[in-house]
């Protein structure tokens, strides 16, 4: 009868095993750095935690539909490119918005190129987004061969040390997203997206427009990247057509950790913006326990995997024991 | 509310294989029609032409006297035809009301789906069985968690979510208990009232007797006979299911009737898995017995557990040694074969070539480093003997026909020289040519003193060519059928639950 009550419990709520993670990571980091809490180091955090965020929640969203997105880190670098190139340091404010709503349609469309080969054409989301991943990467290359160009100094200070309400900028995005994504799942759309990824045929007999559903959670997915690329250019204040190489496989981890399931189906938004905050932590308290920038990267990834390991080993005792 | 729907001439094809080559039917308001076939008639095909899920390839569908064309499952629910899915259209992960109202929740002007009304209407819809539930079953209960029985009145009470004024049941009762059967056939009386036209695809012979108004037997992809439920008889509808002109040409050498002297292989006790219900047999060496039945009576699970590949209770004996496999390695090394059901997803590796894939099961033969020249000289051997053709050893498998690419699977476990080989419908997709093969090649085997059970769900192959056929119904051997009994009317009465035996 236990057996049921964690698995019940952990099919209702999937974010929960990221929760009591999210928890004993703060307790940890809390102990090893005492001052946490204080606004400016919670707002240093934060913002730099924040592009990672956006991009992760648009990779669940994508991993609940029963894709993947591997394209999103090109897509996040052509947009910082493209504002680092065409904005400038010294642009105007006007600029910086016109490109703003650019990005974004930029965004749009790389997640629809995606959308197009998967839903329309059939092709497998991990191989079309990993070779999309690589064209998008290619062209942010084009567009900016050396790190450089830039964004007004004031743009850049904004997202840095605006505080709304007394907390970091990136509180209020997370609120945003939230809420955005409470109403989502109110509507038809949520419902299609949980049942597209959990059986897909079963969907489509019971006429859910399927090819619809995986098209536009690609689309949501490019334009999170867009939303993700902006946050590292103001973030960075410059252009670097590598920023984004590195930051579509910590999404998906962020998403897996945050209780999204790598089969579809399962998962939510709450879950991967923990996942997120908790692999950023996890790199602070390895900064901050001393060990030697050599095995940084290997502890680094063994808290990760034992992360990852944990709800499966959970289960392996509960099954033993039975 | 009258309604009525005709199907006409419809052709279906996946392929190269022709599931469809001439079927009809017509229903009415008020009416149940009976949909009834053996194995592979295309009940369930014709089913699927009629709710849009799949295309047909000829003929046409008349509702109400007007052409329609369905071209996806949504266009058959504008329509007002709904289905209960024989393998259900359930999404595991999500909600008893979720999954009854996807597509038809109820919304706000914001879009915000009712969430307070798809909870009343889904308690409004599970009162329709209240009683039969064996678990404490609300809206908020995910599928996963429910058992197969309750699956299937969430599925029925999905299709009926709309009112709709078609409804066709697809195998609605495989899962259900007895007091669940008769709760739906209340409503399916009650349903009848309201003007609604039921096609009621069923195996269950008593079932349709009870319910039905008319019927439509399907043999072959063809539509042979139609009439009242009340003008007829078991025995006519059986006759009509059974092919007359038999296009099995194969004909079995007399067997050396010495089986009784050989000793038992293979003594099953009591067996019991999810899906068998307590399976008693014996075979002795050199027999070739059949097991028979509808699909999904647990033939499978018969096989797999034999092999140890998935888990059981009961006693097994294998020449008189007690026998309990956990894993299929342990089954292998007592000299078992399993030929699985779908050679493509767990016979072969159809990129790798024929060489591997025969040498697979037995490379630890060869020691280390392998000895590569006697290994392959084994394989030509074994290629030869099942006459493969092939452009070489080479090749990968995915070159071969759909037969050819079967004996590779027959033939890597031949190179193990079986005991005792688990055949699990080795014929299907297999062309008739190679079939012929495939039976002289079984009796070949046989007659070498390896025992074979052979599950078809081809009514003449069992027929033909076994010794004995275990007739699975439920999970239970309904019938054995042996020497003069072994005959395709009995054989198909008893997969149909039938129990008199039709004697001509």
């Amino acid at each position: 009868m236990k057996k049921t009550t964690w698995n019940t419990l952990m099919a209702r709520h999937p974010a929960l095993f990221a929760l009591i993670l999210f928890v004993i990571i703060i307790i940890i980091n809390a102990i090893l750095q005492p001052g946490l809490f204080a606004l400016e180091t919670l707002n240093n955090n934060m913002r730099v935690f924040l592009p990672l965020l956006l991009l992760a929640v648009g990779q669940s969203i994508v991993m609940i539909g029963g894709g993947i997105d591997i394209s999103v880190g090109g897509i996040a670098s052509i947009i910082n490119c493209v504002l680092a190139t065409q904005v400038g340091l010294n642009g105007s404010m006007e600029d910086m918005w016109k490109f703003i709503f650019i990005s974004l349609l930029a965004g749009v469309l790389a997640g629809a190129i995606n959308g197009f080969f998967i839903a329309v054409l059939r092709l497998q989301p991990i191989i079309t987004t990993y070779a999309t991943g690589f064209i998008y990467a290619g062209f942010a290359l084009f567009l900016l061969p050396n790190p450089g160009g830039g964004i007004p100094r004031a743009v850049a200070d904004f997202y840095r040390t605006t505080t709304p309400f007394g907390l970091p900028l990136a509180f209020s995005v997370i609120a945003v997203i939230v809420l955005i994504w409470w109403y989502v799942r109110s509507t038809r759309f949520g419902r299609y997206l949980y049942a597209v990824g959990g059986k897909a045929d079963a969907a489509y007999q019971t006429a859910v427009p399927v090819n619809w559903v995986v098209f536009s959670t690609y689309v949501i997915s490019g334009l999170m990247a867009a939303f993700s690329g902006i946050a590292i250019t103001m973030l960075s204040g410059s252009g670097n057509a590598e920023i984004g190489s590195g930051m579509t496989l910590n999404s998906i981890t962020a998403a897996v950790i945050g209780g999204t399931a790598m089969s579809g189906g399962v998962g939510g938004v709450a879950g991967p913006i923990m996942g997120t905050i908790t692999l950023g932590l996890m790199q602070n308290i390895v900064s901050f326990s001393g060990i030697s920038t050599w095995w940084e990267t290997l502890a680094k990834a063994l808290i990760i995997v034992v992360a990852l390991a944990a709800p499966g080993i959970i289960n392996l005792f509960i099954r033993e024991k039975k | 509310m009258n309604v009525s729907l005709s199907a006409q001439n419809i052709v279906k094809h996946y392929g190269g294989v022709v599931a469809l080559s001439d079927g009809n039917l017509e229903v009415q308001s008020g009416q149940v029609l009976a949909l009834i076939g053996a194995n592979g008639s295309g009940k369930s095909t014709l089913s699927k032409v009629i709710n849009g899920v799949v295309v047909l390839d000829g003929g046409q569908l008349l509702l109400d006297q007007k052409p329609v064309h369905f071209s996806s499952p949504h266009a058959a629910i504008e329509n007002g035809i709904a289905t209960v899915f024989q393998e259900l259209s359930l999404i595991p992960n999500m909600t008893v009301a979720e999954n009854i109202w996807l597509t038809q929740e109820p919304r706000n002007i914001l879009g915000i789906i009712k969430k307070k009304e798809v909870y009343q209407k889904t308690n409004e819809l599970l009162a329709l069985f209240e009683g039969t539930y064996k678990t404490k079953l609300n809206p908020d209960t995910p599928i996963s968690a429910l058992p197969a029985d309750e699956k299937q009145i969430i599925e029925i009470l999905k299709a009926i979510r709309l009112n709709p004024r078609i409804l066709i049941l697809d195998e609605a009762t495989a899962s259900l208990d007895s007091r669940q059967v008769q709760r739906l056939f209340k409503l399916v009386n009650q349903w009848k009232q309201e003007e609604k036209a039921i096609i009621f695809v069923s195996h269950r012979m008593e079932e349709i007797f009870q319910i039905a108004d008319h019927y439509v037997v399907l043999r072959n992809g063809k539509s042979v006979g139609t009439g009242m439920i009340k003008d007829t008889n078991e025995n006519e509808l059986v006759k009509l299911m059974v092919d007359k002109t038999s296009v099995f040409s194969f004909k079995r050498q007399e067997k050396v009737k010495s089986l009784e002297l050989k000793p038992i292989c293979l003594k099953v006790k009591k067996l019991k898995t999810d899906v068998l219900q307590g399976i008693d047999f014996e075979v002795r060496q050199g027999e070739l017995v059949g097991i028979g039945g509808l699909q999904g009576q647990g033939q499978r699970d018969l096989l797999l557990s034999l092999y140890g590949d998935i888990s059981f209770t009961g006693d097994i004996q294998l020449f008189d040694e007690k026998v309990h496999f956990k894993h299929p390695h342990a089954a292998m090394k007592k000299g078992l074969a399993l030929v699985p059901g779908d050679r493509a997803k767990e016979g072969l590796i159809y990129i790798r070539s024929i060489l591997e894939n025969l040498l697979l099961p037995s490379w630890r033969k060869y020691g280390t480093p392998l000895r590569m020249e006697r290994s392959r000289k084994d394989a030509l051997n074994v290629s030869n003997s099942l006459n493969l053709k092939m452009a070489g050893l080479q090749e990968p498998v995915s070159s071969l026909s759909g037969g050819n690419a079967q004996k590779v699977v027959i033939g890597k476990w031949l190179m193990r020289s079986p005991q005792l080989m688990l055949l699990d419908d080795p014929t299907k997709g297999v062309d008739v040519g190679t079939k012929a093969e495939f039976y002289s090649l079984l009796t070949r085997l046989c007659d070498e003193g390896k025992t074979i059970l052979f599950y078809s769900s081809d009514d003449e192959e069992l027929v033909g060519l076994c010794d004995r056929v275990l007739v699975l119904y439920d999970g239970q051997i309904r019938t054995e059928l042996i020497d003069a009994s072994l005959t395709k009317e009995n054989l198909i009465s008893a997969s149909l639950g039938v129990v008199s035996e039709v004697t001509e």
